[in-house]
């Protein structure tokens, strides 16, 4: 006989009700687990889209994701000429928050050789890639552009000749694809009043020094430099030794050399690794609270029926009958929540606006954490229910 | 045959000055359709002598044979599975019924019988001749809460009979119905007890409710008379 069972049906409002507050709890619980998920595929899935041989960045630095890198675009010409190298290609990549069909859209932006060059998108499921050196651009689904729409950035208007779903800027915001041109113009353009500001500040400096007519023949040449880049994309020769190859960059021209697998690790231990920790700390504390809240539901379940508990010890009901009353109660309890959360986070993750990546084994885990905490949380129960002295049930 | 033998029964509770005597030598032998009243004022040591006599309690000294197999020797349990012998051959009536509530009649009748094993069609039929027996068939699908009392102590002395006990063990069974359904309780016990051969120890303090019992035992300060 079930006595479970016959218990939570009778009191069945309390149980769905239960069930459901702890259910909400659960998927809150494995959203999260999805966004710490979401969060490692949005951080990594740049570097694993672009996957050259090495990452060239400026010297002690962890960039160009994980922190900020800055070196002269001609370098790259230095670095194709090292032995062992078939291909480098100036990679820029930087964030910025302007209108897009009338709405104000935070997205990042990648400049790459567009003609051969690294660092584009591999795969496009609609339009193109680009193909002309200025005013064309590739972006990805989540911007809300159709191909041939015109976007304008800066001074120019860029047209949609191409739609990705590939990679995802580390931020999980949509990412743009520009020529390596537009792509400084768009980060570099400054406004007329600003440049008339500078060049009036640069005027009175050299005016210190030079002549007028001096200082204004020199001031062209002292403007700022725009042909920054980020990174610089290296592809290397079959069989080429790529260590090696890291140490004549790192020791000629006094830069940082990564491969994929140590940006990834960069991002995971750098950037990445704070809400990482911040989403585990929030899991444990929602299973902890999970935990006792169905502990105390079943340790009120058990105290209402101490009576009727003690009415089956006296007729001879073995401690095994009284535990698995108790013990059952609370795994249903447990995983009719867990199945709740669960149907609910995989019907609605879609609606969450930061992307979740739901995998089977992390629910698994939760799920195998959620039972035992369910076992934890019976023990409340059980302790008052084995304690219970059969002699209760004697009297009025 | 004797069912219950108790031989310089005494319980003790507490030590030196602080020492309450419950029970004190007392002797007690009730046979198979016996039906004994036992007593008694508050506080006279009726509750700790059923509790002794349910096997719940540990005496401090004396024998207790039950059904020809010792208990309890002079000064300790004899190493037999107790909660064995109460749920196969003894059966519990209660002051204020004590059904289990989320059970229905017909479930709380069975549930003694799924502790020893009997399922399936025998442990219906049991049940379904137990509720008729108590005229209580008709009710056997309601949950206890929605019986009167007295169906409630009809279904509960059902339950007491499910694993034909030899020592049916009554507190105060009249104690929450009318003096009509009082005396249809205890009518009920003279049955069972001639009718199955039980021996039945009712605890009451009401006089009135004892007619036709074959024996009435007085406690009174933890001491045992017998009247007749």
């Amino acid at each position: 006989m079930d006595l479970a069972v016959h218990d939570m049906k009778l009191h069945k409002g309390r149980f769905i009700a239960t069930v459901m507050g702890v259910g909400l709890l659960f998927t809150i619980v494995l959203a999260m687990n999805g966004l710490y998920r979401g969060n490692i595929h949005e951080g990594l899935a740049v570097i694993k889209a672009t996957n050259p041989d090495l990452w060239v960045v400026e010297r002690q630095r962890g960039g160009p994701f994980n922190e900020t890198s800055t070196m002269p675009e001609a370098y790259h010409y230095s670095v194709k000429a090292i032995p062992g190298v078939a291909q480098a290609s100036p990679f820029i990549f930087y964030t910025v928050e302007r209108q897009v069909g009338g709405q104000s859209r935070h997205f990042s932006i990648i400049g790459y050789d567009v003609f051969d060059g690294l660092g584009g998108p591999q795969k496009i499921h609609a339009g193109r890639s680009i193909a002309r050196a200025h005013y064309e651009m590739v972006a990805h689904d989540k911007l809300g552009v159709k191909l041939g729409d015109q976007v304008p950035l800066g001074l120019h208007t860029y047209t949609v000749v191409g739609l990705t779903r590939e990679a995802i800027s580390p931020d999980g915001e949509a990412l743009v694809y520009l020529s390596l041109p537009d792509a400084q113009e768009v980060l570099f353009q400054r406004d007329n009043e600003e440049i008339r500001n500078q060049r009036a500040r640069l005027s009175r400096s050299l005016n210190k020094s030079l002549s007028p007519q001096a200082a204004e023949k020199v001031l062209p040449g002292v403007q700022p430099d725009t042909h920054i880049i980020n990174a610089i994309l290296v592809k290397l020769r079959p069989g080429a030794d790529r260590a090696a190859v890291s140490r004549h960059i790192e020791s000629w021209l006094y830069f940082s050399t990564f491969t994929t697998a140590e940006e990834t690790q960069l991002m995971l231990k750098g950037r990445l690794a704070g809400m990482t920790k911040q989403l585990l700390l929030f899991r444990t504390l929602l299973l902890i609270v999970s935990v006792v809240i169905i502990s105390l539901v079943i340790y009120t379940f058990t105290m209402e029926k101490i009576r009727s508990i003690a009415v089956m010890k006296l007729i001879g009901a073995p401690n095994l009958t009284i535990v698995r009353l108790v013990m059952e109660q609370s795994m249903l309890l447990t995983l009719g929540a867990f199945l709740f959360g669960f149907l609910l986070i995989h019907n609605t993750y879609h609606l969450f606006p930061k992307t979740l990546v739901l995998l089977s084994g992390d629910d698994f885990v939760t799920f195998m954490v959620a039972l035992f905490g369910g076992i934890l949380a019976s023990v409340l129960g059980l302790w008052q229910a084995l304690k219970t002295q059969p002699a209760m049930a004697l009297g009025g | 045959m004797e069912v219950l033998n108790i031989a310089g029964l005494s319980k003790i509770f507490g030590s030196g000055r602080l020492e309450v005597r419950a029970l004190e030598d007392i002797n007690l032998s009730v046979a198979g359709g016996d039906l004994v009243a036992l007593l008694g004022p508050s506080g006279s040591g009726k509750t700790t002598m059923l509790l002794c006599a349910s096997l719940i309690l540990e005496p401090t000294r004396g024998k207790i044979v039950f059904d020809g197999e010792t208990i309890h020797q002079q000064n300790g349990w004899a190493g037999v599975d107790i909660r064995r012998i109460r749920r196969e051959k003894m059966g519990f009536i209660f002051q204020s019924h004590n059904l289990i509530p989320f059970l229905t009649a017909r479930q709380n009748v069975l549930f003694p019988l799924s502790l020893v094993g009997i399922k399936g069609e025998a442990a219906e039929a049991r049940v379904k001749e137990l509720l008729e027996y108590m005229e209580i068939s008709e009710r056997a699908d309601y949950l206890p809460a929605l019986l009167s009392g007295g169906e409630q102590q009809r279904v509960a002395i059902a339950r007491a009979l499910a694993n034909n006990p030899r020592l049916i063990l009554a507190d105060e069974p009249t104690a929450s119905l009318d003096t009509g359904r009082g005396k249809r309780v205890m009518e009920l016990l003279k049955k069972i007890a001639k009718e199955n051969q039980s021996a039945v120890i009712v605890v009451t303090h009401d006089v009135r409710m004892i007619e036709g019992f074959d024996s009435v035992y007085h406690l009174k300060d933890g001491r045992l008379n017998h009247n007749h």
